[in-house]
């Protein structure tokens, strides 16, 4: 039982990490190799809210907002100019990331900071104790998931999007601002980095290069998942099932190479992953 | 030309101008400023300056005053070469007192072998590092790892697990646990690592769940996965006995509840209640004011460090190397962990104190152990 929840919270946790970069990729075609950092900025924001004395739950709004507004400037003065060389964009987020996680050790020290925790304790689950913020956890991505499909499928925006994502210079030549819609979705990936730094808080310490562990793994997952939802969810649940399974019954040191490598594999056989789910 | 000439006698009585007067005595202090120990490394510098300073206040060494040469050693091996080379054969130190990563340390030894100065190393470490250049006044294993177990086994647990960091530290210290465990009968039910950079030890915390242990003992790397671990731990509804090799007293007191609960043991607790520590702690706080670090078991060791220096000189009445070698091996100085003396094949029997984390994020002294012995650390000198 406890094996069973590990599997599937382990996956939501990666799910909700990995979904602000893939709806970066699905819709701009670049990965943004700031994420690490907007995680760190997320949750940095947790630890100013907390300093502000705040309720630690007003951190995910923030974080959510803090991390939109600063994604939307920097696809205006960054991104933007960079569509047409996507290699030069990855160098450029790269770079970005680097100049973030300098200015936050700036602003709040290269110190591991402290945040309070949201949902301390267990709960019991047919006979197994298991903590209550992992369940929390899950429960996140399931929303974040459900939301994201009615975005996609059940709004305008969600269907220029799609429009964008299947055939770009189409859609511009019908009359959709394309420009507006990069840049719309630039802010929610940015922003649902910020929301998943939050989440990551009462799990991991909050120090200055907190998310470049992260960037690694939902990286891979992306690649795999290529631009589709329902993909990234197989992805998350198939390759972080596999990592706490090679953790449980071998060894956690190779747990942690687990999705790398079979994210590697999965692409060697079948470049383009689980895309076409 | 008539010029250059005047500069250069200008230059010759400048550099003959401090030659005059007896030149003080530099000790070189190869740091990690930047790097994995940049957090803890400020705290050391001024342990080091207080020291120096109290010393200078009184007259000096043998009529000469100590001066610190600090050098940024980058926390590792590359960085500690440049470090020891300047300190050593550019700017001339008569010694080498500071903490460093046992990469840091082991590459800067054989320059100071090369140098022929002493060499005093004020970091707790994995032990067995020999040289006759080198003393070290802080905690090995052997001294650090049995009080955490007495303790434990003293309130009734028989089954340990350990958990710790995949590096030479993390698994050194659980390695020699896991023997002393055995030997005083307690029984290891598991034993995992986890990479520096892993952030996810929820396989591992369900497997030290169902292993059904008495109590946990974790060697993690410093700052964030030890952090990490215990927030995992605690979420995870943990509550057994729980050692922690690892944690300093400043993050545990920043981590707050999470903490609470937590064993540690050190050989320098702020807590520690004796005059000695009480007035190196005020005259810190009146040196640096609202910049002063809080002193801990790597800052404490560097300003006993200057002293047991200091004191060798006096003892040898000389700079020279061989006798101020033999008397580090015989002064003593009281300082803010009690009496110390690197008697012990070139290590020092220290008083280790077993603290505990309380709720609000102070330590307390549970238990001390008087003058635990480092073992054989250096059978050959």
């Amino acid at each position: 039982m406890t094996l069973i929840l590990d599997i599937l919270t382990t996956a939501a946790i990666l799910f909700v990490i990995a979904t602000g970069l893939l709806t970066i990729f699905g819709v701009l075609k670049i990965i943004n190799f700031a994420h690490g950092a907007w995680l760190t900025i997320g949750a940095y924001c947790a630890v100013a809210v907390g300093q502000l004395g705040w309720s630690p739950w007003l951190a995910f709004p923030v974080a959510f907002v803090v991390g939109a507004v600063l994604g939307g400037l920097t696809e205006r003065f960054i991104v933007r100019p960079l569509y047409a060389r996507p290699l030069d964009a990855i160098l450029a987020t790269w770079g970005l990331g680097i100049v973030v996680g300098q200015l936050i050790t700036l602003g709040f020290g290269r110190d591991v900071q402290f945040t309070a925790p949201l949902l301390p304790g267990t709960a019991d689950i047919l006979g197994t104790s298991y903590s209550i913020y992992r369940l929390f956890a899950l429960g996140a991505a399931i929303v974040i998931g459900l939301g994201f499909s009615w975005l996609m499928e059940g709004t305008r925006l969600g269907l220029s999007a799609r429009a964008v994502i299947m055939n770009e210079a189409l859609a511009h030549v019908l009359g959709l601002d394309t420009r507006r819609i990069r840049w719309v979705t630039f802010m929610i990936g940015c922003g649902l980095a910020g929301l998943a730094g939050v989440l990551l808080t009462p799990l991991t310490s909050v120090d200055p290069n907190m998310g470049l562990a992260w960037l690694v793994g939902s990286f891979m997952l992306v690649m795999v998942a290529g631009q589709s939802f329902a993909a990234l969810a197989l992805a998350c649940l198939l390759l972080g099932g596999a990592q706490v399974l090679v953790s449980t019954f071998l060894s956690p040191i190779l747990g942690g190479i687990t999705v790398a490598v079979l994210a590697a594999i999965i692409l060697r056989i079948s470049p383009k992953g689980f895309s076409r789910v | 030309m008539k010029r250059r000439l005047l500069l250069t006698a200008l230059a010759a009585t400048m550099l003959a101008g401090p030659a005059m007067a007896e030149e003080p005595f530099l000790i070189g202090i190869p740091v990690g400023l930047s790097g994995a120990n940049s957090v803890v490394a400020p705290s050391v510098v001024q342990a080091a300056e207080l020291a120096v300073d109290e010393i200078n206040a009184k007259g000096g060494v043998l009529g000469r005053q100590l001066k610190v040469v600090v050098a940024d050693d980058g926390s590792g091996a590359v960085g500690a070469q440049k470090a020891f080379d300047s300190l050593v054969f550019q700017k001339n130190v008569n010694a080498i007192i500071s903490m460093e990563t046992s990469a840091a340390r082991n590459a800067g030894l054989p320059i100071v072998g090369k140098g022929k100065i002493p060499y005093i190393y004020t970091s707790f470490y994995e032990g067995h590092s020999c040289s006759p250049y080198l003393y070290v006044d802080a905690w090995v294993p052997q001294q650090q790892v049995p009080p955490v177990v007495d303790y434990l086994k003293a309130e009734g647990a028989k089954s340990y697990f350990l958990i710790g960091s995949d590096y030479a530290f993390g698994r050194g210290m659980l390695e020699f646990a896991r023997k002393y465990i055995d030997k005083t009968g307690g029984k290891v039910v598991g034993e995992e690592y986890l990479p520096m950079d892993g952030t996810d030890w929820t396989p591992i915390i369900s497997k030290l769940k169902s292993s059904g242990a008495d109590a946990l003992i974790t060697s993690t790397a410093g700052g964030a996965p030890n952090v990490t671990l215990t927030k995992q731990l605690r979420s995870a509804g943990v509550t057994i006995p729980y050692a922690n090799l690892a944690v300093d007293e400043g993050t545990a007191k920043s981590m707050g509840a999470d903490a609470a609960g937590i064993l540690i043991s050190a050989s320098y607790i702020t807590g520690i209640d004796s005059t000695a520590n009480k007035d190196f702690m005020a005259a810190l706080k009146k040196k640096f004011g609202d910049k002063a670090r809080t002193p801990n078991d790597l800052s404490v060791p560097e300003y006993e460090g200057v002293y047991l220096y200091a004191a060798a000189l006096k003892k040898a009445g000389t700079t020279d190397t061989r006798p101020v070698l033999k008397a580090l091996g015989e002064v003593s100085y009281k300082g803010p962990r009690g009496t110390i003396t690197m008697s012990k094949q070139h290590h020092a029997p220290l008083t280790m104190y077993l603290g505990q984390v309380q709720k609000d994020g102070s330590v307390k002294v549970v238990k001390s152990f008087k003058d635990v012995d480092p073992g054989d650390q250096c059978p050959n000198l």
